[in-house]
């Protein structure tokens, strides 16, 4: 489903990360663990195509990649102006799929808060948003960059129903520094400091 | 071979730049004698502007894949982007150089011809422009610390300044309404008024000034290539975290469900 | 141009000008600019009757200003607010540049037109041509907004960002005020249709339209990685 092959990145005048290959297939749950700053996030970025590669190739799942793939990340901020159906609704359009505002905003218990501005939403009620419009197209590839981050117990429920469901479907790469999203996992990865 | 030819460019410059001082007076301009800072003004003026074109031709392949059209920039090699980018970084630096020499020589005929280093005149003025346009181009360039980035906004920034440039080189000093009010000769060249040895001087100088442009070019692309080069293949030559970073290796999880 | 890409440029349309109703700083801040432009020249020139070619020029000047404050800010605020990975891994480039670039032009139009009246009736200027005045007015329009939504964009990125963009903006679009002022001072009554007003409505609109031709390749080129 997913191939990388002998990727590097480097920033500065240094490596991040260099000479990194493997192949996740349907299913697969790959943990990338690490301490802040050994490039677990520049990684996801670059296997996102948020953040240009230096070297390498990836190979995505066929089809468009809009569709194909889907992250959250801690830094991914929302407009403080639209509301949370707004925003389902926005990357629906953009992605051209459908919105399934209803369905989505009751997996992720957020139905309350529909007509709420994303700007009054709690850092967990954010994490949830992102997550939502991270799997709103059914991606084959999901990317998760820290996903326990500012959740509670409830909201860790909530990714473990979302990974489950994800490797029914496709692969995820999840990068955290929090041991216990191990359990996430059937491959890991360990970056250096 | 190389050491001869050298020497034999700086023997024919010499003798050009000695010709320049015995060419006749040009009886037609206010100070016949100093007219001849014209022949240090054309050809860097000249050169300058396919520099400027060959730079936006290097900047467009840049940025467009040829092989499948796309402008998409996930969809381009970002190795060939850098290659690309250099040289039409090369040619920017050394036409803004021609560029600049173009604007000095201009301020010297303006203040020997018409009575002023600078007399905003319409064409002057224009090119100070152009020479403000290719300054922003340097700046983008150094705001940026990453060498992608600076390939890629580089490039964009490149095209997007072609058409202005172009506009104020060619188009905006032959609107009818800006030649009325200009002192610049705007004909001299396509009108025939060049003749004889001012001419023939002329010519030399461009040819000398052409072969200066080719071996400064390939002297800055190359030098440009192996810092690529060195940057891809040889980190342990950088002073500071040079060293690539250990790869890390994807292993299965065994026992995952205690943790 | 199908559904899909109507839809698309349609929902960031829409995303930008909720954002902007809502929190109405980049409008408010531009028409505060354009308000305080022409009282400050208005104060300036004091009850000298101004000649059209200085009218026009010190419009142009305002506008030019405006513009490269306040239509950069669309690619700025993503950056800083951290929500343009979003667009970058949802949208296509085209969708994103056209949404925007439709709805500077909305905002630099209102801008302008606001700008134009209030510094019309400051300066006590009568337009003798009212049809060069529009035109050169909403071409003008159309090929800042072009210009200067790109050099956001390319500039979003850097460290100093807000001082890079309208660096790299303002000699870029200084060619376009020439045509501008060349075919305003001629609607204010300062020289004839013959003498140069043909050449700058003709310039203008061919700036505008090579600016949004060309503009969603450069955008593609540079957007996302």
């Amino acid at each position: 489903m997913l191939k990388v092959d002998r990727l590097g990145k480097k920033y500065s005048g240094r490596w991040i990360f260099r000479g990194l290959s493997f192949e996740l297939g349907l299913g697969d749950r790959l943990v990338i663990l690490g301490r802040n700053g050994s490039g677990k996030s520049t990684l996801l970025k670059t296997l996102s195509g948020l953040t240009e590669r230096t070297e390498g190739t990836i190979t995505f799942p066929e089809g468009d990649l809009r569709h194909v793939l889907g992250l959250s990340a801690l830094e991914q901020s929302v407009y403080a102006q639209l509301t949370v159906a707004e925003h389902l609704q926005l990357t629906a359009d953009l992605r051209s799929c459908p919105a399934r505002v209803d369905e989505l905003l009751q997996f992720i218990e957020l139905g309350y808060a529909k007509d709420v501005p994303a700007g009054q939403l709690s850092t967990g009620m954010k994490a949830r948003l992102r997550m939502a419009m991270a799997i709103q197209a059914k991606p084959k590839l999901l990317l998760l960059d820290e996903p326990g981050a500012g959740l509670d117990e409830a909201g860790r429920n909530l990714v473990d129903k979302i990974t489950s469901e994800q490797a029914q479907r496709g692969c995820l790469i999840v990068a955290t520094n929090d041991p216990l999203e191990r359990r996430l996992a059937t491959l890991e990865l360990q970056l250096a400091d | 071979m190389k050491t001869i030819l050298k020497a034999l460019y700086i023997l024919v410059m010499a003798a050009a730049t000695i010709w320049t001082y015995s060419v006749p007076d040009a009886n037609a301009f206010q100070k016949p004698g100093m007219a001849r800072v014209f022949l240090w003004h054309f050809p860097p003026s000249v050169i300058g502007t396919f520099l400027m074109m060959f730079g936006t031709w290097f900047a467009l392949r840049a940025v467009v894949d040829v092989r499948t059209g796309s402008w998409m920039r996930a969809q381009t090699d970002p190795v060939q982007r850098a290659e690309f980018d250099l040289k039409s970084l090369a040619c920017i630096e050394i036409g803004y150089i021609f560029f600049v020499l173009t604007m000095v020589t201009g301020i010297m005929f303006s203040y020997l011809q018409w009575g002023d280093w600078w007399s905003w005149d319409p064409r002057q003025t224009s090119f100070l422009i152009v020479l403000l346009i290719y300054a922003a181009y340097f700046a983008l360039r150094f705001a940026y610390s990453d060498e992608s980035k600076k390939a890629t906004f580089g490039a964009g920034y490149a095209l997007l300044a072609f058409l202005p440039g172009m506009f104020l080189t060619f188009v905006f000093p032959r609107l009818p309404q800006i030649k009325e009010l200009s002192l610049h000769p705007s004909d001299s060249i396509t009108g025939g008024g060049i003749k004889g040895q001012y001419a023939q001087c002329v010519i030399l100088l461009l040819v000398l000034f052409a072969i200066l442009t080719v071996y400064l070019y390939r002297l800055r692309v190359r030098a440009g290539m192996m810092e690529l080069e060195m940057e891809r293949n040889n980190g342990k030559l950088e002073n500071n975290g040079g060293d690539p970073a250990p790869t890390g290796v994807v292993r299965r999880i065994t026992v995952s469900e205690q943790d | 141009m199908n559904s899909n890409w109507q839809t698309e440029i349609k929902a960031v349309f829409l995303k930008e000008w909720r954002t902007e109703m809502r929190s109405l700083s980049g409008i408010l801040t531009s028409l505060l600019f354009s308000v305080v432009t022409v009282y400050a020249i208005g104060f300036a020139a004091l009850s000298t009757k101004l000649h059209g070619t200085v009218i026009a020029g010190m419009l142009w000047v305002a506008l030019l200003f405006s513009a490269s404050s306040s239509l950069t800010r669309s690619f700025l605020v993503e950056e800083e607010q951290g929500t343009a990975d979003l667009l970058r891994l949802v949208a296509r480039p085209h969708a994103v540049f056209w949404g925007k670039a439709l709805f500077n032009i909305f905002q630099n139009l209102v801008t302008s037109v606001i700008l134009s009246v209030l510094y019309l009736g400051f300066t006590a200027a009568t337009v003798t041509m009212p049809w060069l005045f529009v035109v050169s007015l909403v071409a003008g329009c159309l090929s800042l907004t072009g210009a200067v939504t790109l050099c956001g964009a390319i500039a979003a990125q850097a460290a100093n960002r807000s001082m890079l963009s309208a660096a790299i903006s303002v000699p870029l679009l200084l060619p376009l005020v020439a045509l501008g002022v060349s075919g305003m001072r001629i609607s204010l009554g300062d020289g004839s249709w013959a003498s140069g007003g043909m050449a700058s409505v003709v310039g203008l609109i061919g700036y505008a339209t090579a600016t949004l031709a060309t503009g969603p390749y450069i955008f593609a080129a540079v957007w996302k990685s």
